[in-house]
């Protein structure tokens, strides 16, 4: 029996080794691109074109001298000022906006009893199978009627609230035991203050997750933002970005720059919302 | 009554921004769609005009096309009924699902010929890019899935790692995979080729399909016969090599994230079974496919939903990474869309175009919810 046991425990000892190595390998593969950015960021014109090496382990991936000047160069020629104030601001807006509204209906859905309640429920859900480039013309016209034409408004409204947010917070509150907003409401509470007081603050993951998706939706969109800026004054920084890329042409350090420059405030924020993130998004709603 | 008011106040919001920003303009799409706008909101009504351009002036393909797809559906309808109905239905569905099948191989070839072929061209991008994408996303993630569900140090940062690739920029990141996929020979993907002693590839600036590129130009003749040859020798071609690349590009992008989907499904899998397949002396592999694969089936139902319609709406991926020298080989309707709107300023063409998209989304919907009705397995 024992002799058994430890021959089950060296199988398995080996078998999470293989799992390991597996697991590393593809991490490196997930993460190579990342590092060649960098790299590539930090050379000089000349060793974008000499001093190439596909793997990161080697010396000649990596620049001789860091050109750390090159992210002031491209932050500069880019007009990077500009566009990385117009992202934050939108992507801030964007997410408040989304936060109000969302939480506010994922409470109503899960915890009040009205009419209307799974027929609007479902239109809402309806919403999520339709195309994106569906919207393009018909929003386009609607807020050139707004006025919104390379307005903050444009950017913001049309993104403050979706059937998404709504289910993933739904179902978070629905597993909130009901009995919590009874006993506040006997205590006289109404919902408002049940809202506020009690289901808000037990929902600090769902809430993280919601405003990190909102984020990175506001950060990485391409399409709308092409459509609905025509001037500098809204124009957000991957737009900004996509006009560098095609300006700067084989200069492959300054687009790396530029590029470093639009991921890393991504990476910051979901390096402190990953234990949240990664927990919610595996469990965004579907029984298993 | 009291709480209804509160119910319509806190949803109030939200429905009022979904109903003008999500639903109406799904409507609105239709309106636009029947008029000649072009740059201005103004212009003449058109009626089906746009339609007639988009498939063509002869309404008689169209409903050659749908009959089929029709007839398939009922065929496949009847084939589900053979318990009840007995070897009749069999029978009747078998021949209606094959009539329908050759009824779509002849009629779509015409249909694409009187219709605009760019429009033609890019339903077919999509679908490759469509078919090339899902399945390998749903397999790799599987196994990362069930890679990182083991218990041992340091899967919450693999797990991070995993999903970066999803959450980074999508402008920054092709930045890179275009010069992954550069025609230099030292780019990353032609040293790659170096090291198995292949010649270096033109990647994202490449029209050539992926056929005749594997396989040598005589793999395929050079001219089809008529209308239905021709039609179907593009789809024969493959993929372009451009669209190829594109497609790399998306499978390190997503499999992070359906990796991630697949980990909820895992964990609500019970230990016991596992071991009760221990007990009877199924091996790890063996267990993957007998509990693990079946077990899973709501969540690869819920990522092949989200996959495919994911891809038919898929813009920002392919367009950071579009080519001009790939001559249109990799924009998929989405893109088809965008550029007849934004760079053509027709508006009521490109509305016309993404009803056709929508209709095509609804119709895959349907299809995969009555799939999921039969095949997938809910574990309790």
């Amino acid at each position: 029996m024992a002799t058994r046991m430890r021959a089950f425990a060296r199988r398995r000892a080996a078998a999470t080794t293989a799992v390991a190595v597996a697991l590393a390998a593809g991490a490196f593969v997930a993460i190579m691109p990342f590092l060649f950015m960098v790299s590539t960021s930090l050379k000089t014109l000349v060793e974008t074109l000499t001093r190439v090496d596909p793997l990161p382990f080697r010396a000649e991936f990596w620049p001789v001298e860091p050109q750390w000047n090159n992210y002031v160069d491209a932050w500069v020629r880019a007009d990077f000022s500009i566009f990385f104030r117009n992202s934050v601001i939108t992507a801030a807006v964007t997410v408040a906006g989304v936060l109000a509204t969302s939480t506010l209906a994922a409470y109503a859905f899960a915890k009040m009893r009205f009419a209307g309640r799974v027929l609007v429920f479902s239109l809402l859900l309806g919403t999520l199978i339709i195309p994106e480039s569906v919207y393009l013309v018909p929003n386009f016209i609607l807020i050139t009627k707004l006025g919104w034409n390379d307005r903050l408004a444009g950017l913001t409204v049309p993104f403050m609230a979706s059937a998404f947010y709504i289910f993933l917070l739904r179902q978070f509150f629905n597993q909130l035991p009901d009995e919590l907003i009874e006993s506040a409401r006997i205590d006289g509470a109404g919902h408002v203050r049940s809202f506020l007081g009690i289901v808000l603050p037990l929902s600090r993951a769902p809430l993280v997750t919601v405003i990190f998706l909102a984020f990175i939706g506001s950060w990485n969109a391409l399409q709308w933002p092409l459509v609905a800026t025509r001037t500098e004054r809204w124009r957000p920084l991957t737009v900004g970005l996509t006009m560098f890329i095609s300006e700067s042409g084989p200069e492959w350090h300054l687009r790396m720059a530029g590029s470093v420059i639009a991921v890393a405030p991504v990476v910051l924020l979901y390096l402190l919302a990953q234990r949240q993130f990664t927990e919610a998004i595996s469990r965004s709603g579907i029984k298993g | 009554m009291a709480e209804n008011a509160t119910a319509w106040a806190f949803i109030g919001p939200a429905v009022i921004l979904i109903g003008l920003f999500g639903l109406f303009p799904a409507l609105f799409t239709i309106y636009v769609s029947l008029f000649k706008y072009r740059g201005k909101p103004q212009g003449a009504f058109v009626g089906l005009g746009n339609y007639a351009e988009l498939l063509g002036p002869n309404v008689l393909y169209l409903i050659a096309v749908v009959a089929a797809i029709a007839g398939m559906a009922l065929g496949v309808w009847l084939i589900g009924r053979r318990h009840r109905w007995g070897v009749v239905a069999l029978v009747a569905g078998l021949v209606l699902f094959a009539a329908g099948g050759v009824g779509i191989a002849v009629a779509l070839p015409y249909l694409a010929a009187q219709g605009d072929y760019e429009v033609f061209d890019s339903l077919r991008v999509t679908i490759w890019y469509s078919f090339a994408t899902v399945p390998v996303q749903l397999a790799a993630g599987m196994v990362l899935a069930v890679f990182l569900h083991r218990k041992m140090r340091g899967t919450q940062a693999f797990r991070v790692i995993y999903l970066t690739p999803y959450v980074a920029p999508a402008v920054a990141s092709a930045a890179v995979f275009e010069q992954i996929f550069s025609l230099r020979p030292d780019a990353f993907a032609n040293q790659v080729l170096k090291l198995f002693g292949l010649k270096p590839l033109e990647w994202l600036q490449s029209a050539k399909g992926l056929v005749p590129l594997l396989f040598g130009a005589g793999a395929l003749p050079s001219a089809g016969a008529g209308t239905v040859g021709a039609y179907w020798l593009k789809w024969a071609q493959g993929p372009s090599l451009a669209l190829s690349a594109i497609i790399i590009y998306s499978w390190w992008v997503f499999i992070g994230y359906y990796a991630l989907i697949y980990m909820n499904g895992l964990s609500s899998i019970p230990r016991q079974l596992y071991e009760a397949a221990e007990v009877d002396g199924a091996g790890k592999v063996r267990s993957f496919f007998a509990i693990t694969m079946p077990l899973l089936s709501p969540s690869t139902y819920f990522l092949s939903l989200l996959g495919i319609i994911g891809t038919f709406k898929a813009f920002t991926h392919i367009y950071v990474l579009r080519n001009v020298a790939a001559q249109g080989t990799t924009d998929p309707i989405s893109v088809l869309i965008f550029y007849t709107f934004y760079n053509k300023s027709r508006m009521s063409y490109a509305s016309a175009i993404s009803m056709l998209l929508f209709v095509i989304v609804i119709g895959l919907t349907i299809l995969q919810q009555r799939m999921a009705e039969r095949r997938v397995t809910y574990g309790d």
